[in-house]
């Protein structure tokens, strides 16, 4: 039928009907692609849009990971919490939601009064995203600030670093600041390592991190710290500071330098100290000095290793020993011909010259390079000072040097080289990490030979039994220590002073068995009693007495009062030639 | 058929529309718990923080050794003399064995009617 028709249709018409609806068909096709243009146009576009718009991750320039970033609990070697993370509330204010200023302003401080009214109104008014109001709040106070119901405020969870120690190990762990990154002692030296680079990469963020174990051992450090401040009221002492070594894997198990600082409170690292600026350094690593007579053990270590002096050879110690206008004469002058034993006990200057110059002045500078004297200390502190070590010595400077004049070096330096004698000659470079003896050994570095290291063992000991440093013995009876002392004349005004000393004693203990190397300073100690002297033995002997008496046990140090162990220290060629000074107790054999 | 084929998508349809209605209120519920959860945790975390801090605290030497002076009188507490520490070897060696031959005579002799002591005592009196 439709055929029919469109047969009987003009061509034409039939044509227009077909052309109009196939035109049709195009536009609707047309308006269907345009439709689909628009639809995927809009969401492209709003795909762009999207991509474009930066998300505020940051709080005032700093990413909120670093903010929220933990560090790792540090720890003594026996476990204990030495620093840790406590997440504390700090509260924000997003100022362009804030309705009422005043208000908000006036709520705010009946909760925080010392915040300023008119710096409180400034960062509160504008149309900022987000600002500080006060970090670090404890959470009862931000319990009630979030009770006052003032839109526009809020809290982020933040870390703060807690030293549950407090002031007594401050030089040790240093400080953070309060973004958490370590300014200060091992804090730094951990930044410096991994730490930082973890928080950067947002890795460290509310994730328990390892703890990082110190050598440090927190009860001979109370120990320490509590004797060394018991100096300021004993001997009215200006200053004091003392570092304890492990002979054998060169761990540090104390170091306390006093006056300190709160590492809670990092500010008071930069409070003043009896009116001076500049006190509260940590005098183990970052001061130096001129240590005087106990650097004398380190002109015998030399002198007795080169093999030129013995411990029966004599010298002549009657008259001082003139340089140009200068005489060096002994402090408590024996005036006779002294043994290489005697010169140690009595701490002759004029015998120790001679020692000295029996050594040859280049090769005891050359032994001062082998210990390592002229070189900055290796420790993982950033708190470091280089020592002033004549680059050559003169005549008159090495003879001044082998009593502990002209040069200046560090406690911890003298710490060291002390740990290398007693410990067989085997210098091992110091550590505030924790360190056991098989991974120590392969650092170990011959510096004096074991035979020589037995006879300064058996010198350190005749001197505290028989020398100056009895007094420390009669405080530590019974483990074996044994040291010497040095009482220093520090420079006041470019001139020695006799009234202004440094004392200091630098000890090893048990010397039968050698484990533990010590040296303290008391900076400008006075008489206890009228009757007691100024001298190093009076004070810092004394005070390493006490501080013996109270670690061994705590170390596992066992008193012997057996005069065996005293016996066989003394070398052999002493015992073979008992000369009439050798009052260890020897039988004549 | 097309009719019947009708009815059964209308009806998935609103099953599937209430079936997604539901999902997305149970979705958020669990979203506003997992929120409180963390926030919960969040909380917990830093309590726990605060009391391993105490602990820590608590523990250190600079905080026990006041204390001990506090009650040194109270408690008779002094520091460990030199002298007060000792080795096992140092302890004396036990008691050598008691006599079991005159042991047994003794008990003998009581048995007997007889008690040396009152025999000494009766002698030491004549």
């Amino acid at each position: 039928m439709s055929l029919a028709s469109e047969a009987a249709v003009p061509t034409i018409a039939l044509e227009g009907s077909r052309k109009s609806r196939s035109q049709l068909t195009r536009a609707r096709i047309r308006w269907v692609i345009f439709g689909l243009i628009l639809v995927f146009g809009v969401i492209a576009g709003r795909l762009v849009q999207l991509g474009s718009v930066v998300v505020e991750t940051s709080i005032e320039g700093q990413t909120r990971d670093a903010i929220t970033a933990t560090r790792p609990p540090i720890l003594d070697r026996n476990g204990l919490e030495m620093a840790v993370d406590i997440r504390v509330p700090s509260l924000f204010a997003e100022p362009r939601r804030i309705i009422d200023v005043e208000e908000a302003v006036t709520a705010l401080r009946t909760v925080l009064p010392e915040l300023d009214a008119d710096w409180l109104r400034r960062r509160l008014t504008g149309d900022r995203g987000f600002v500080w109001v006060k970090r670090e709040l404890t959470p009862a106070v931000a319990d009630r600030i979030f009770q006052l119901g003032i839109p526009g405020l809020d809290f982020v969870t933040e870390s703060k670093r807690f030293y549950p120690g407090g002031r007594e190990a401050s030089h040790i762990l240093g400080a953070v600041n309060i973004d958490n990154q370590g300014i200060a002692g091992i804090e730094k030296n951990m930044d410096d390592r991994d730490v930082a680079l973890l928080q950067e990469l947002g890795l460290a963020r509310d994730r328990a991190l390892a703890p990082v174990s110190l050598s440090i051992d927190a009860r001979v450090q109370h120990v320490m710290y509590s004797e060394l401040l018991d100096t300021f009221t004993r001997y009215k002492a200006i200053a004091a500071a003392g570092v304890m070594v492990d002979v054998r894997t060169g761990e540090v198990l104390a170091m306390v330098s006093l006056p300190d600082f709160d590492p809670n409170n990092p500010a008071s690292a930069f409070e003043l100290y009896d009116g001076k600026k500049d006190q509260r350094f940590n005098r183990i690593t970052s001061g130096i000095y001129e240590l005087g007579s106990t650097f004398k053990t380190v002109t015998f270590a030399g002198a007795i290793d080169s093999g030129r002096v013995r411990l029966t050879d004599n010298f002549d110690a009657r008259f001082g020993i003139r340089f140009g206008r200068f005489t060096i004469d002994d402090f408590h002058g024996k005036h006779r011909v002294l043994s290489t034993s005697e010169v140690y006990k009595y701490s002759s200057n004029i015998g120790t010259i001679r020692i000295m110059q029996a050594m040859g002045k280049d090769e005891f500078r050359a032994f001062l390079t082998k210990l390592g004297m002229d070189k900055p200390m290796q420790i993982e502190l950033p708190e470091r000072r280089n020592p002033v070590v004549p680059e050559k010595f003169s005549e008159i400077v090495a003879a001044t040097a082998s009593f502990g004049h002209g040069l200046s070096v560090s406690p911890l330096h003298m710490a060291k080289a002390m740990a290398a004698f007693v410990n067989d000659g085997m210098m091992v470079p110091v550590t505030l990490y924790k360190r056991d003896e098989a991974a120590a050994r392969p650092l170990y570095e011959p510096v004096i030979s074991p035979q020589t290291s037995a006879q300064i063992r058996y010198l350190m000991r005749l001197n505290a039994i028989d020398g100056s440093g009895s007094r420390m013995d009669r405080e530590a009876r019974g483990y074996r220590t044994g040291g010497k002392t040095g009482t220093a004349e520090k420079v006041v005004d470019g001139r020695y002073s006799s009234s202004k000393t440094l004392a200091v004693f630098a000890s090893a203990f048990p010397l039968d068995d050698p484990q533990y190397a010590m040296v303290i300073l008391v900076d400008e100690p006075q008489k206890e009693t009228p009757q007691s002297g100024t001298t190093a033995g009076w004070n810092a002997g004394e005070v390493t007495g006490r501080i013996v008496k109270r670690v061994a046990p705590m170390l596992g140090i066992a008193p012997d009062f057996s005069e065996m162990l005293d016996q066989a220290l003394v070398p052999a060629s002493m015992a073979r030639a008992p000369a009439p000074e050798n009052r260890l107790g020897v039988p004549s054999l | 058929m097309i009719r019947t084929l009708n009815v059964i998508l209308v009806c998935t349809s609103i099953a599937a529309l209430v079936g997604v209605y539901g999902l997305k209120y149970a979705v958020e519920e669990t979203a506003s718990t997992k929120v409180e959860l963390e926030r919960l945790i969040d909380k917990q975390q830093a309590d726990l923080s605060m009391l391993k801090a105490d602990w820590a605290y608590l523990n250190q030497p600079s905080h026990v050794a006041p204390i001990v002076v506090r009650h040194e009188a109270a408690l008779g507490l002094k520091p460990v003399r030199p002298e007060q520490f000792g080795r096992l070897d140092n302890l004396p060696m036990r008691k050598p064995a008691p006599d079991k031959a005159a042991l047994d005579a003794l008990f003998e002799a009581l048995d007997s009617g007889i008690d040396p002591i009152e025999q000494l005592i009766i002698g030491a009196s004549q």
